[in-house]
C-alpha cells in the first residue's frame, strides 16, 4: 500500500488542506494510513480536526440538482464523457464530475471560480464546504465550479484499498513496499493509468469549462492544485481572468523535494516555541527530546496496549518511526493541532503515547486521497527529475529517504512514462495571479512561490508570516481572492492584513494554552520576529 | 364600439387635463419601489455584522490565545469612545487561566442587550465564534488524551436546503408583489373617483347620458379608462422596481431579489383582471357615494379588503382558503413563480375568474344604478 515517500509528502500536504477548513475526512481511521503515515505527498489541505466526520463518497446522479457532505444549498451537478487516452477519442471513456455552487447574486454569468484540490488524489466535490466557507464572498456574485480530477472522487477514482490490517497495530517500517503497490495497482486491471496524469486533467477541465459554457474562469488553485492552475495558465491563456496559487508547487520544482520543506517545516516549530517564552519555559528541551524519541524508535516500534481512539477497545499499538514523523509531519498542517505538538514530543519522551495517538488517528484515513491516481501523477511528472545530489540529499533525512524509496517502488509497478522537459518550464504569462505562501508551511514554502513568480508578469506574492500550508484557509488572504476576483487586478492588492498575530498558542498540558498566573510575567507571545508580507 | 372607444379618449383627455390628483396615483407606482430599496440599502447596512466587528474586551491578557483566534474572524478589541465600537462587552474572568489548566470551564461573560436588533447579527456572531473556539479546544483535549474527537458527535445531521437563492428572498418578494398589486387599485382610485361622482359634482354626468349613448357603453368606456390607468401604474411599478432592486446588496443577506422579464410579463398578464376588477369597484362605490368626499371615504374602506388579502398571502399568514379568493389568489401564484416553485394553476384560474366574476357582477350592478334618475343626480 505504501507507495513512496513522495507519496507520502503529497498526501500530506493534501490532508493538510483539508484540515485547516473542511470538516471532513481527517479523523476517518480505516485504511490507506499507512500511505498516510509516509508515503504520501501530502500537497493537500486537511480537515479540521475539530468537527471532523467522515465522509463517505456518494456518487452523484447524473441530474441537475444534487445535495454535497456539509453544504445545505442545492448544486448543480453533473459530469462530462471524455476519452480515457485522448490520443484514442473512440477508447475507454470515463466521467468526469463537476458541482457549481451558484452564485448567490450572479452579477457576471460567463465567469465562475474553478477551486482546484490538492493531493495530488483529494475530491474537490468532497471539500466543497471547506471550499464553501473559504471562498464565501466570492460566490456571493460568481459561480463557485467544483470539479472531481480523473482519478479522484467521482471520477473514476483509482483508490488503494489498503486491506483489513489495524492502522494502529500495523507495522509499516517493515512492508514489502513493491509488494503493496502491485497488490494496489491489481485494484484497477482495466485502467490505463498512464492517462491520470495534469496534463490529461487539464483538458478536461476545459472541457468541463465549455460544457457549462463559461466564457472565463477564475482559477484558485491549493497545493497541488497549484500545477493544475499553472499548466491551465499554458495551456488555455484565453479563457482565464485572474489566478490564485496557494502553497505553491512550482512548474520548475519536483514534489520529491518536499523532504527539505518538511524539515524545515519542523526546525520552525522546534524555533517557535523555544521564542515563546511559556512554551520554553515548559518545555524547554524540546529538540533533544524529539531525537530521543526517534532514536528509541529507531532502535525498534514501541508496541503497546492502547485504547483504540475510536472504538475505545483495547489494542495493540505499534509506534513505528514512520509513523511518529508522519503524525507530527501532519499534525504541523494546521496551526491549531500544530500548537499541540510540543506537548505530544514532550509527553512521547516521558513514554506517554496518548497525545501521539491522538495525532495519530487524525491521520489514519489519508485525507480522502486516492493513492492510484496520486501515484499516476507523481510517477509521470516528478519521479524522473530527481538527480543524484538531490537523491543524496533526500537522504539525509529520514523523511525523505523513506518517501523516496517508497515512490520508486510504486513507479516501478505503474510503469507511467516521464513527461516531457517542457512540462518542468516556468509559466510565462501576464494573467493577473495572486501567490500566497505560508512563512511556516510544512509542505511548500515561500522560496516555491518565488520560483513560480519567474516569468509572471502581472503577479503579486505575499507571505503570511503566521500561516501554514493554505493560506487563504487561515487568513485574510480570502478576502484577497474575492477582491483580485472581483477586480480583475492584483494592482491595488494589499497583504498588510495578511501581518495580523493570528498565532496559536502552544498547549502546556493536556488541557490549556494559557500559562498560570505565576509565569504570567515571563508569558508573551509576541516576542517572535514577525516576517513581513512582501510582494 | 365607435362610440365606447370616442368615450374613453374622452376619459383619457379628462384625466390628463385634471394631472394633480391623478398624477397622485401614478406617483406612488414611482415613489413606492424607490422607498422599500432605499429603507432595505439603509436596514442591510444596520442589521448586517461589520467585517470588522470592534467590542471591549475586558482582562484580554488573561487570554490571548482566545483573543488572537476572534481577532482573526474579525473581532477585536476597539478604542473606548470609538464611533464603530459595538456596545457589546466580553469580560474574562481573572479565573481563566486557573480554570483552563484544571480542566474546568473558562468563563467568558457576554453582556449585551439582546432586544437591541442592530447588535443581535454581531452578539450571535461573536456567540458563534466562542463556540468553534470551544469546540476546537476539547477537539484538540481528546487528541491529547488520545482520543478521536468524532466519538463526542454522535449525530452527523446534513440538511438539504430546498430554497434557492431567490426563494430565500421570498419574505422581500412577497411585499414587493403586494406591492405592485397595491399600485393597481390606487393608481385608477383618483380617476375613478373623479369619472363617477366628480362628473356627477360637476353636473356632466347627465349631460353625458343624454347623449345617445347606452348606459352600457357608459359604464364599459369608464371601466376601460379607469382599468388603463391601473395598468399603467403596474407598468410603472414594474418597471422601477425592475431597475431600483438590483442595487440593494441582498447577498449579503444570503439571497437575490430579482425582477426578471419572464415575471414582469406574467405580472402584467395576471394584473388585466385585477385592474378590471379594481375599476369596477372603484366606479361602483363611487356612484354609490353622493359627494367626490364621500367617495374618497368610502373607497378608502372599501379598498382594505382587497388589499387585507394580499398582504395575508405575502406574509403567508394566510390560510388555505385565501388561495383560491381573487387577489390573494394571484398574488400566491406569483410568489410560487418567483420562488422557481410550480404554480398551482388551477388556483390561479379559480382566482382569476373569481375576478372576473366580481367585476362583472359590479357592472352589471351600475348599470343598472345608472338607470336611477336617484343616482343620476346623486340624491
Amino acid at each position: 500500500m505504501r507507495y513512496s515517500m513522495t507519496h507520502r509528502k503529497s498526501h500530506n500536504a493534501s490532508a493538510r488542506f483539508a484540515i485547516k477548513r473542511s470538516e471532513n475526512r481527517w479523523l476517518k481511521g480505516t485504511q490507506g494510513h499507512k500511505l498516510l503515515g509516509l508515503s504520501a505527498l501530502m500537497l493537500a489541505i486537511c480537515s479540521s480536526v475539530t468537527w471532523a466526520s467522515d465522509n463517505a463518497v456518494n456518487p452523484i446522479p447524473p441530474t441537475n440538482t444534487c445535495y454535497v457532505e456539509g453544504v445545505s444549498d442545492r448544486l448543480n451537478c453533473g459530469f462530462v464523457t471524455v476519452p480515457e487516452n485522448p490520443n484514442k477519442p473512440d477508447g475507454e471513456q470515463i466521467q468526469v464530475h463537476y458541482v457549481v455552487l451558484p452564485a448567490v447574486k450572479n452579477v457576471n454569468h460567463e465567469e465562475a471560480l474553478l477551486a482546484i484540490a490538492g493531493g495530488p488524489g483529494q475530491s474537490a466535490i468532497d471539500n466543497a464546504a471547506s471550499f464553501d466557507s473559504m471562498l464565501n464572498k466570492v460566490r456571493q456574485q460568481r459561480d463557485i465550479l467544483l470539479i472531481d480530477q480523473r482519478g479522484t472522487g467521482r471520477s473514476n477514482v483509482l483508490n488503494c484499498d489498503a486491506g483489513p490490517q489495524s492502522p494502529l497495530s500495523f507495522d509499516d517500517d517493515n512492508v514489502d513496499t513493491l509488494a503493496e503497490a502491485q497488490k494496489c495497482r491489481d485494484q484497477f486491471p482495466d485502467t490505463d493509468v498512464t492517462q491520470y496524469g495534469s496534463l490529461n486533467a487539464v483538458k478536461d477541465f476545459e472541457a468541463v469549462r465549455a460544457h457549462l459554457g463559461y466564457k472565463k474562469l477564475h482559477l484558485y488553485g491549493i497545493s497541488y492544485g497549484t500545477r493544475m492552475a499553472q499548466l491551465y495558465m499554458r495551456l488555455y491563456p484565453e479563457h482565464l481572468a485572474t489566478v490564485t496559487l496557494d502553497g505553491i508547487v512550482p512548474m520548475q520544482q519536483s514534489v520529491l523535494e518536499i523532504g527539505s520543506a518538511i524539515e524545515r517545516g519542523f526546525d520552525l516549530l522546534f524555533k517557535d516555541c523555544q521564542e515563546t517564552a511559556a512554551c520554553h519555559a515548559e518545555f524547554p528541551e524540546l529538540k533533544a527530546e524529539f531525537d530521543q524519541v526517534v532514536a528509541r524508535l529507531t532502535e525498534g516500534p514501541v508496541m503497546e496496549q492502547v485504547h483504540d481512539p475510536v472504538t475505545g477497545e483495547k489494542s495493540l499499538l505499534t509506534l513505528t518511526r514512520a509513523k511518529f514523523y508522519g503524525a507530527i509531519r501532519m499534525a504541523l498542517y494546521q496551526t491549531n493541532v500544530r500548537a499541540l505538538v510540543p506537548h505530544a514530543i514532550h509527553q512521547a519522551a516521558k513514554e506517554n503515547y496518548q497525545p501521539l495517538l491522538g495525532l495519530y488517528a487524525l491521520t489514519t484515513d489519508g485525507a480522502g486521497m486516492a493513492m492510484g491516481m496520486h501515484a499516476s501523477v507523481v510517477c509521470g511528472e516528478d519521479i524522473h527529475r530527481i538527480t543524484p545530489a538531490m537523491r543524496e540529499q533526500a537522504k539525509t533525512s529520514y523523511v525523505g529517504k523513506t518517501m523516496l524509496e517508497s515512490l520508486e517502488a510504486s513507479c516501478s509497478v505503474w510503469k507511467v512514462p516521464p513527461v516531457d522537459a517542457s512540462f518542468s518550464e516556468p509559466i510565462k504569462s501576464d494573467i493577473p495571479t495572486l501567490l500566497l505562501s505560508g512563512e511556516i508551511d510544512p509542505a511548500t514554502p515561500p522560496s516555491w512561490g518565488e520560483l513560480a513568480m519567474e516569468k509572471l508578469t502581472n503577479a503579486k506574492h505575499f507571505v503570511a508570516p503566521y500561516a501554514t500550508h493554505g493560506v487563504a484557509y487561515q487568513s485574510c488572504a480570502n478576502n484577497l481572492v474575492a477582491e483580485l476576483v472581483r477586480t480583475g487586478s492584483v494592482k491595488d492588492l494589499d497583504g498588510e492584513c495578511l501581518k495580523k498575530d493570528v498565532r496559536r498558542s502552544f498547549y502546556l498540558n493536556a488541557s490549556s494554552v494559557e500559562p498560570l498566573a505565576t509565569e504570567d510575567a515571563t508569558h508573551s507571545s509576541k516576542d517572535k520576529p514577525s516576517t513581513g508580507a512582501k510582494e | 364600439m365607435n362610440k365606447i372607444i370616442a368615450m374613453v379618449r374622452k376619459e383619457l383627455i379628462d384625466a390628463a387635463r385634471d394631472k394633480r390628483s391623478v398624477m397622485a396615483g401614478l406617483y406612488y407606482a414611482i415613489g413606492t419601489p424607490l422607498i422599500m430599496c432605499g429603507l432595505f440599502m439603509v436596514l442591510i447596512g444596520q442589521l448586517t455584522s461589520p467585517d470588522d466587528l470592534k467590542i471591549s474586551i475586558t482582562n484580554p491578557d488573561k487570554a490571548p490565545d482566545l483573543v488572537r483566534f476572534l481577532s482573526n474572524k474579525g473581532i477585536t478589541q476597539g478604542e473606548a469612545g470609538a464611533k464603530d465600537l459595538k456596545a457589546i462587552e466580553l469580560i474574562i474572568s481573572p479565573d481563566y487561566a486557573k480554570q483552563m489548566n484544571q480542566g474546568k470551564g473558562a468563563e467568558i461573560t457576554i453582556v449585551a442587550d439582546n432586544s437591541e436588533e442592530k447588535l443581535q447579527n454581531s452578539i450571535r456572531r461573536l456567540e458563534k465564534q466562542l463556540q468553534a473556539y470551544s469546540a476546537e479546544m476539547g477537539s484538540l483535549r481528546l487528541i491529547a488524551r488520545g482520543i478521536d474527537p468524532r466519538v463526542v458527535q454522535p449525530l452527523k445531521v446534513n440538511v438539504h436546503d430546498q430554497a434557492t437563492t431567490d426563494s430565500k428572498g421570498g419574505m422581500i418578494l412577497g411585499i414587493a408583489i403586494f406591492t405592485m398589486i397595491y399600485s393597481v387599485f390606487i393608481s385608477g382610485m383618483n380617476l375613478a373617483i373623479d369619472t363617477s361622482a366628480g362628473e356627477r359634482e360637476r353636473n356632466s354626468l347627465a349631460l353625458l347620458l343624454s347623449h345617445p349613448l347606452t348606459t352600457r357603453q357608459l359604464v364599459l368606456s369608464k371601466i376601460i379608462a379607469v382599468g388603463l390607468f391601473a395598468l399603467l401604474g403596474l407598468v410603472l411599478i414594474l418597471l422601477v422596481s425592475k431597475v431600483a432592486y438590483t442595487f440593494v446588496p441582498w447577498q449579503e443577506l444570503g439571497f437575490s431579489v430579482s425582477i426578471t422579464s419572464e415575471f414582469m410579463a406574467l405580472m402584467l398578464l395576471v394584473g388585466i383582471p385585477v385592474a378590471l376588477m379594481a375599476a369596477c369597484l372603484q366606479l361602483f362605490v363611487s356612484f354609490m357615494a353622493k359627494t367626490f368626499k364621500e367617495a374618497q371615504s368610502y373607497l378608502t374602506m372599501v379598498l382594505f379588503v382587497p388589499l387585507a388579502l394580499s398582504m395575508a398571502a405575502s406574509y403567508n399568514i394566510a390560510p388555505d382558503i385565501l388561495q383560491w379568493l381573487p387577489v390573494s389568489g394571484q398574488q400566491q401564484a406569483l410568489m410560487d413563480f418567483i420562488k422557481g416553485k410550480d404554480m398551482n394553476m388551477l388556483q390561479l384560474l379559480v382566482s382569476t375568474l373569481g375576478t372576473l366574476a366580481i367585476a362583472l357582477v359590479l357592472a352589471f350592478g351600475m348599470e343598472k344604478s345608472l338607470k336611477s334618475e336617484k343616482v343620476v343626480f346623486g340624491l
